[in-house]
């Protein structure tokens, strides 16, 4: 992991200095630092954007980690989302300032004799940069040491397509026009203790690489998902919380999130996804248990922290509070 | 806490029919459904958590003989993985078959040290185990590995019971679809009243030509929470039994105490009265 910020922290100001679309869905942002070079980051990082609406999603850096005066991001407009990559890739233009957290890497690189890599839709970004910085290292590693898997409905939604058709160890699998999904386990059926596994993509193919794996050692394989999670579901139980400046207690239902509840309640906490994915709300936890559903905290920040859009009490009361700086 | 019609506190004596039969050969790996369930006063349940995954810096070692606390063993409490691979044994070869999505990823014969190191090389790497200390296969003569094996030899043989309008209430309260899978028991039984067993746990009963004795109600533990068929941690079941009921329990134990086995789909379940197969 780099370390660095976590959370919203949307504290840099980037340019938008090139906007272009990839495909119908997908549009490629090239965002330049304003003054100073952008702070270091490795393959599988990702930046927090703050779109012009104020709100705040996570995006993987595809470009090459070498570069430093630019961060590049692929962002694909979801017409039924919360709204995130429709604010920003319809209300920005080149030239445009942009708030961004500095990179974050929960999605690391780690080393291995050989990669499969498996990249489903826009879930290609992330993937790209690792292909391009372990194909640049190839002379440390066996010829045929990366795959890389990219899946997708057709060629026409196939971001980066062309830079990556024919590219050595790059297998193609468009699904569209009856030609079904590729059947992946011939690629995943002999667990090798040399390879190590990073999936991006939607959670369909999450599911799929997950159950087809169940044979692997399992910390051989990392996935990516920005997709989010909820925090009232079947699992959810009411519990108290307490507003720790006012001691205020707040009942919250099974049916709402603890942000939900503590905004019913008159009290303000800043947020932004809903989704547990981009650190916006982040709280301070006084007393009691979390019950942590979050994509975002790290396990130290959970000690003491928890995510309200998503996160719930594991206690019959939490004491909460703003998180401070 | 409600209660369906026909409950318990009625003077009928409720009654209801097996639906379906399991067993577990190795303790927190897949559940087989079986015909018939061989089980007879004294013995328990044949096949029924005859092996086990002894953790290889815990206190199993061949030969023990004492029972040992689950958390000697990989389980789904701790293991939640375990539950995406679908394992198969066949007593009559000894055989036990691992699949991934129907792919097979494992068929060995345990009878040998040879199958009994591929099973033991797999799990090890299933469960991020140094490659140099993988599981122990547990298996002793006439022991078994059941969580309640540490209370008494005829608690190791019990026979575990899940009422289906017990799961379907907790369903209909929680809105969450709760698969009875989850709660791993020997014998699932369709037609009694909804939480009939929260009084009767503790009653003779007949299965079938098999009378048993209740002797303890299950409480539940974070095993439950794990999705049988995505191996997911999924849904927070002692949280939400408490929630709903204010106690963790679901289902529970009987020893055979007479008559005679095995236990077929459709007998009749009757508390309190002689078994009989109509």
């Amino acid at each position: 992991m780099s370390g660095n910020g976590g959370g919203a922290g949307t504290s840099l100001a980037v340019r938008i200095a090139g906007k272009r679309r990839l495909t119908s869905r997908i549009t490629e942002f090239d965002l330049r630092a304003t003054e100073e070079p952008l702070p270091r980051f490795t393959a599988g990082a990702h930046i927090n954007v703050r779109n012009p609406a104020g709100e705040v999603r996570s995006y993987s850096l595809c470009n090459a980690p070498s570069e430093r005066h630019r961060y590049v991001i692929a962002v694909a407009r979801e017409e039924e989302g919360r709204g995130g990559s429709k604010g920003l890739t319809d209300e920005t233009e080149c030239g445009d300032s942009l708030w961004i957290s500095p990179p974050r890497n929960d999605f690391e690189l780690r080393p291995a004799l050989r990669y499969l890599l498996i990249a489903g839709g826009v879930g290609i970004t992330p993937l790209k940069a690792m292909y391009h910085q372990l194909t640049a290292q190839a002379g440390e590693r066996e010829p045929a040491g990366v795959r890389l898997l990219y899946l997708s409905r057709s060629e026409a939604d196939a971001a980066y397509l062309s830079e990556l058709a024919g590219a050595e160890g790059v297998v193609l699998h468009h699904s569209g026009q009856g030609r079904g999904r590729l059947d992946l386990w011939p690629y995943l059926a002999e667990p090798d203790e040399d390879t190590r596994i990073y999936c991006c993509g939607p959670p369909s193919l999450i599911a799929d690489v997950r159950a087809l794996t169940m044979h692997w050692r399992p910390s051989l394989i990392r996935f990516e998902n920005f997709a989010g999670v909820a925090g009232t579901d079947g699992t959810s139980t009411d519990f108290t919380a307490v507003w720790h400046p006012t001691g205020e207690r707040i009942p919250v239902p099974a049916t709402e999130t603890l942000l939900g509840a503590l905004r019913a309640a008159g009290i303000e906490v800043a947020s932004s996804c809903s989704a547990g994915t981009c650190g916006t709300c982040k709280l301070r936890v006084h007393e009691g248990f979390a019950e942590h559903r979050d994509l975002v905290l790290s396990e130290r920040e959970r000690r003491n922290h928890l995510m309200p859009c998503v996160s719930r009490a594991a206690s019959e009361t939490i004491v909460v509070g703003p998180r401070g700086r | 806490m409600t209660r369906e019609a026909g409950t318990a506190g009625n003077a009928e004596t409720p009654a209801g029919r097996v639906a379906a039969l399991f067993v577990y050969p190795v303790k927190g790996l897949s559940p087989q459904r079986v015909k018939t369930l061989p089980v007879e006063p004294g013995a328990g349940v044949e096949g029924d958590r005859v092996f086990a995954l002894a953790r290889p810096e815990g206190r199993y070692v061949k030969g023990q003989r004492q029972p040992l606390p689950k958390d000697q063993f990989f389980m789904l409490a701790r293991d939640a993985r375990l539950a995406g691979l679908g394992t198969h044994f066949d007593a009559p070869t000894n055989r036990l078959t691992v699949a991934v999505r129907e792919h097979e990823v494992l068929s060995a014969d345990v009878s040998t040290e040879e199958g009994e190191r591929a099973v033991t090389a797999f799990f090890g790497r299933v469960l991020d185990c140094d490659p140099e200390r993988p599981p122990v296969l547990a298996r002793e003569r006439d022991r078994r590995f059941t969580d309640v094996s540490v209370v008494s030899d005829g608690m190791m043989n019990a026979v575990s019971i899940i009422n289906m309008a017990s799961v379907r209430d907790l369903e209909r309260r929680t809105g969450a679809y709760v698969d009875p899978l989850r709660f791993r028991a020997n014998i699932y039984v369709d037609g009694l009243p909804a939480w009939c067993e929260r009084e009767l746990a503790g009653e003779d009963l007949a299965i079938g030509g098999l009378r048993l004795r209740g002797v303890l109600a299950t409480k539940r533990c974070a095993a439950t929470e794990v999705n049988p068929e995505t191996a997911e941690r999924d849904l927070p079941l002692p949280r939400l039994l408490h929630a709903e009921y204010g106690h963790i329990e679901m289902g529970w134990y009987a020893e055979a105490t007479g008559g005679h086995g095995p236990v077929f789909p459709g007998d009749r379940v009757v508390f309190g009265a002689e078994g009989d197969r109509s």
